[in-house]
C-alpha cells in the first residue's frame, strides 16, 4: 500500500517536471501566430478559426472583366468552411452556399470547401474584404528549426561554446581534486579554516568579480601584450568561479573513505601522490563525474560570463548569444526560442547520459558527511 | 573614376576581410533615391585602409542583418575593418566594458539616461562643436535632440556626446482601416474626437482599445508612454522636461492628473479588450492579435512604430493595418508634440575610424539606405523622403519632420530605478486600481531615496 503511495508520488513529480518539457517541445513546432493564438495543448486538435480573406482587386487580375464572376479559394491548407460573412462583425452569418450581397453592389458566395465566386457589375467588390470562420486541421512545422539550424554562424557558436566549456570543466576538475585530497587527507594547520573559507566562497556572487577580473586582465594583457579578452581569460573566470563547489563535493567524498585503508596504504610505503592516484582517485570518481556534469551544464548555458570575457563579436559568440540575438531586438521571435533551446539542449544532454550513471552517487557521495 | 575606385574598393575590402560577405545591396550610382555624390565625396575623404573599428548596438535579429547592409557601405568607402556586436545585456555590457577599460570603439545606446551617466565618469568622447551645429541645423527640432545628447563631462563641461540614428515614433494609434470603414468610423483630429470615438465604439457593445502592459522583466513601460503623452498633450513642454528631471515633483497635480488621463482609457472595463484586469497581464506584443481578430476583439491600439514586427503574418501596412497621429486636445494650445525614442552613437574610444563614422551618420545616405529597407525613421533632413520602403514609413517620417516639440521617451531620461523601475511598478499598481495620487507619491518618495 505505502509503496504504491511513493510510487504515485513519484509519477506524479515526474509528470510536473517533464510537463514543461513536453509544452516547450510542441511549441517548437508551432508558427508565430499560432503560438499567440492559442496554448501548445490545442496543437493536435483542429482549430475553428474566424478569418478575414481580402478578395483579389480588378486591377490585378489581369484578362478579368467587369462584370464577370470572380472565383478562387479562401482556404490555403485543408479545411472546412463553416460559414461566412460580409462584415467585421458578422463574420459567419451566412451558411456555406448561401448568397450574400454586398450593400454596394454585387454578390458573393463560399461553398464549404473554401471555393468562392463574387459576381459584381458596379467593380464595387474587389479589393474588399470577406470573413469566413474555418476548421482547420492542425499545422505542425519545421520552420523554427530551419530557422534556427541555418541561422549564420550557428555552427561556429556550436564549438566556441564547445571550446569554453569543455576546458572550463577539465581544468577545475583536476585542480579540485588535489585540492580536496590534502584538505581531506594531508595535516597541516590551519586546515579547517582553508575549509571553511572554500565553503564560504560559494557564497559569493560571481557578478561581483566581473569588473575587477577584466579590470586585471586588460592591465595585464596591456602590460604583457597580449589579448585582454581570450578564451585562456575565460577558462580561468571559470575556473575560479566554478572551484569552491569542486572542492567542497571531491572533499566531502574522499573524506567518507575509510581511514584504515588509508593508513594501510601508508604502512605499505606509499606516499602521498600515490594514496591520491592509486587508491583514493579511483573511489571518487563517481563524484567527479557529478561535479563535471554540472559544471559542464553550467558554463555550457551561461551568457553573462561568456560575454564579459569573450565579447560578443560575431567570431566568439557563443551558442547562447547566438541563439539569443535570433529573437531580435524586441525579444518577439520567441517561436525560434523553443526550438533553440532544444539545438542547445544537444550537447548537455550527451553528456548527462554518458555520465548519469555516476550522477546520483556522486551527488549522494558529496551530501552523506 | 570614382566609380571604379568604389568599386575596387570594395573589392579589396571583401578580400582583407574575408569573413564578413561585402554586399552592397543597392548597386552604387543606379539607384537615383540615393545620394551617391554625397557617398563619393564621403568616400574621397575618408580613406583609412587597415584601420579597425568595433561598433556596439542594441540591434539584433532582423534589425541587425539591416544594419549590417548599410555598414558594408561604410566598409567600401573607406577600407575600415567594421565589426558589429549585439547582445541581450548591452546595458550592463557597455559598463562592465567602460569601466573595465576594454570599451568598443563606439557603442550606440537607445538610453540617454545611460549615456549622460558615462559621459560624466569619462568614458565618452565629446563629438564637437561643429558636430552640435549640423545637428541643431540639420535635425527637425534640432535643438530638442542637441539638448538630449549633451551631457557634462568629468570636467565640468557641457558639450555634445551622442548623435542620433534612427528614431522610433511613439504618437501612433493603430486601426484597422476595414474595420473603421463597416462601423462607419472616421479618423479623430482631436482627442476629444478620440475620446468621443471611444465612448461610441463601447456604446455599440465593442472594445475600442487592445492596451497590453506586459513585456517581461519590463512589464509596464507602454504605460509610461501613454503618461508621456498626455502630459505633452496637457502641459507646456517645459513641464515635461521639468519632470524627466525631478524638478517638477512626480506627485504634482499636473502629473496626476496626465496619469488619471490614461486611467480614462486603461481603467474603464468597457473601454479595453478583457476589461481593465487584463491590461497589466496581456503582454504588449500579442496585444496587436487582438486588432486583427475577427471579429475584432478591439479597434484602437497606441503603441510605437516598431510594433507593426509583431503583426501577424502577411498584414500589408497602409491597407490592413494603418495609423493616425495620437492628436492633442482641441481646447488646448500646445501644438503637435511628438514623443518618441531612438538610438544615439557615441564615440567610446576616439580614433580616426571611429570619428569618420561619426562622419558617416552625418551622411545622407547612411540614412537613406537603411529607409529603403524598412525599419528605419529618422529626423533628418537631408536624407531624402523618396527612399523610404513603403507610404507607412513615408507618412511616419513625415510626422516626425512635421513636430513642433520632439520629446524623448521620458522613463529613458530619468535615472533607472525609476525610469526602469519605480515608475513601471507604479503603473501596474495603477491600473489594478490603486489611485493615482497615491502611485505618484509612491514614485516621488523612491525617487527621493535614491538609489
Amino acid at each position: 500500500m505505502r509503496g504504491r503511495a511513493v510510487d504515485l508520488a513519484v509519477a506524479l513529480f515526474v509528470l510536473i517536471c517533464t510537463l514543461p518539457v513536453v509544452g516547450l517541445f510542441v511549441t517548437s513546432f508551432r508558427d508565430k501566430d499560432q503560438i499567440a493564438a492559442s496554448g501548445w495543448w490545442t496543437a493536435f486538435s483542429p482549430v475553428e478559426e474566424t478569418r478575414a480573406f481580402r478578395l483579389p482587386d480588378r486591377g490585378e487580375e489581369t484578362g478579368v472583366l467587369l462584370g464577370a464572376t470572380l472565383t478562387g479559394s479562401v482556404l490555403a491548407g485543408d479545411g472546412r468552411v463553416t460559414g461566412f460573412g460580409i462584415t467585421p462583425r458578422a463574420p459567419v452569418a451566412f451558411a456555406p452556399g448561401e448568397v450574400a450581397r454586398f450593400s454596394g453592389g454585387g454578390t458573393v458566395t463560399v461553398s464549404a470547401d473554401g471555393a468562392f465566386s463574387v459576381s459584381d457589375r458596379s467593380g464595387h467588390a474587389g479589393g474588399r474584404r470577406i470573413y469566413y470562420g474555418a476548421r482547420l486541421s492542425p499545422r505542425l512545422t519545421l520552420g523554427n528549426y530551419v530557422t534556427v539550424l541555418g541561422a549564420e554562424g550557428l555552427g561556429r557558436s556550436f564549438l566556441n561554446s564547445a571550446a569554453v566549456a569543455i576546458p572550463s570543466t577539465v581544468i577545475p576538475a583536476v585542480i579540485a581534486c588535489f585540492a580536496a585530497y590534502a584538505l581531506a587527507w594531508m595535516r597541516f594547520p590551519g586546515r579547517a579554516l582553508l575549509v571553511s573559507a572554500v565553503v564560504v566562497l560559494m557564497a559569493v556572487p560571481l557578478q561581483m568579480a566581473l569588473i575587477p577580473l577584466l579590470t586585471l586582465y586588460n592591465s595585464a594583457g596591456q602590460a604583457f601584450g597580449f589579448e585582454a579578452k581570450s578564451y585562456v581569460g575565460l577558462w580561468l573566470a571559470h575556473t575560479g568561479f566554478g572551484l569552491p563547489l569542486a572542492i567542497f563535493i571531491l572533499r566531502n567524498a574522499m573524506s567518507a573513505l575509510p581511514g584504515a585503508m588509508i593508513e594501510a596504504a601508508r604502512m605499505d610505503g606509499a606516499g602521498d601522490f600515490v594514496i591520491f592516484s592509486r587508491v583514493v582517485l579511483p573511489l571518487t570518481l563517481p563524484a567527479l563525474a557529478g561535479f563535471a556534469v554540472f559544471q559542464f551544464i553550467w558554463t555550457w548555458n551561461d551568457l553573462l560570463v561568456a560575454l564579459v570575457f569573450l565579447g560578443p563579436q560575431d567570431d566568439t559568440l557563443v551558442l547562447t548569444g547566438r541563439l539569443l540575438n535570433l529573437l531580435g531586438s524586441h525579444g518577439g521571435d520567441w517561436q525560434l526560442l523553443a526550438a533553440g533551446a532544444f539545438v542547445s539542449i544537444a550537447a548537455p544532454l550527451c553528456v548527462f547520459f554518458a555520465l548519469q550513471r555516476y550522477l546520483v552517487r556522486g551527488l549522494l557521495a558529496g551530501v552523506s558527511r | 573614376m570614382m566609380t571604379r575606385l568604389t568599386c575596387a574598393v570594395a573589392l579589396m575590402a571583401a578580400m582583407s576581410a574575408p569573413a564578413v560577405a561585402e554586399n552592397l545591396i543597392f548597386a552604387p550610382d543606379e539607384d537615383a533615391r540615393f545620394d551617391w555624390a554625397g557617398y563619393e565625396a564621403f568616400a574621397a575623404s575618408h580613406r583609412l585602409e587597415g584601420e579597425r573599428l568595433s561598433i556596439f548596438g542594441p540591434w539584433r535579429g532582423q534589425d541587425r542583418a539591416l544594419f549590417e547592409n548599410v555598414l558594408a557601405y561604410f566598409r567600401a568607402a573607406t577600407g575600415v575593418e567594421a565589426v558589429y556586436a549585439s547582445s541581450e545585456n548591452y546595458e550592463q555590457q557597455i559598463v562592465i566594458d567602460t569601466q573595465a577599460g576594454s570599451p568598443p570603439d563606439i557603442a550606440i545606446l537607445p538610453q540617454p539616461g545611460l549615456i549622460r551617466e558615462l559621459a560624466a565618469r569619462g568614458f565618452l568622447s565629446p563629438l564637437g562643436a561643429e558636430t552640435a551645429g549640423w545637428l541643431r541645423e540639420n535635425y527637425a527640432a534640432g535643438e530638442s535632440w542637441v539638448g538630449l545628447g549633451s551631457a557634462t563631462g568629468p570636467d565640468g563641461i557641457t558639450a555634445l556626446y551622442a548623435l542620433p540614428y534612427r528614431s522610433d515614433l511613439k504618437s501612433l494609434v493603430w486601426y484597422v482601416p476595414d474595420n473603421f470603414a463597416d462601423a462607419g468610423y472616421v479618423v479623430p483630429e482631436t482627442m476629444e474626437d478620440l475620446k468621443s470615438l471611444t465612448e461610441r465604439i463601447a456604446a455599440e457593445g465593442a472594445s475600442p482599445w487592445c492596451i497590453g502592459l506586459g513585456s517581461g522583466g519590463a512589464t509596464g513601460w507602454p504605460a509610461t508612454d501613454w503618461v508621456e503623452e498626455m502630459v505633452l498633450r496637457t502641459q507646456p513642454v517645459e513641464v515635461y522636461d521639468r519632470w524627466v528631471t525631478n524638478a517638477l515633483r512626480f506627485d504634482d497635480p499636473a502629473i496626476v492628473a496626465a496619469i488619471e488621463d490614461f486611467g480614462w482609457f486603461a481603467r474603464d472595463h468597457a473601454f479595453v479588450d478583457g476589461g481593465a484586469t487584463a491590461v497589466a497581464t496581456t503582454d504588449f506584443r500579442d496585444s496587436a492579435a487582438g486588432l486583427f481578430a475577427v471579429p475584432p476583439k478591439c479597434y484602437l491600439m497606441h503603441q510605437a512604430s516598431f510594433i507593426a514586427s509583431f503583426f501577424p503574418e502577411g498584414v500589408e501596412l497602409g491597407r490592413d493595418a494603418d495609423f493616425f497621429y495620437f492628436p492633442p486636445y482641441a481646447d488646448t494650445d500646445l501644438g503637435r508634440p511628438v514623443l518618441g525614442s531612438g538610438t544615439l552613437a557615441t564615440i567610446t574610444r576616439d580614433g580616426r575610424a571611429a570619428r569618420a563614422f561619426i562622419d558617416w551618420l552625418k551622411t545622407p545616405i547612411a540614412h537613406e539606405l537603411w529607409m529603403a529597407q524598412t525599419g528605419f525613421l529618422t529626423g533628418f533632413k537631408g536624407a531624402n523622403p523618396g527612399a523610404y520602403a513603403n507610404e507607412t514609413l513615408r507618412r511616419q517620417g513625415e510626422i516626425l519632420l512635421n513636430a513642433t516639440t520632439f520629446r524623448f521617451d521620458g522613463s529613458d531620461l530619468m535615472p533607472g530605478w525609476i525610469g526602469t523601475g519605480a515608475f513601471w511598478t507604479g503603473m501596474i499598481d495603477y491600473v489594478g486600481g490603486k489611485p493615482a495620487a497615491e502611485v505618484a507619491r509612491a514614485i516621488q518618495a523612491e525617487w527621493d531615496n535614491g538609489e
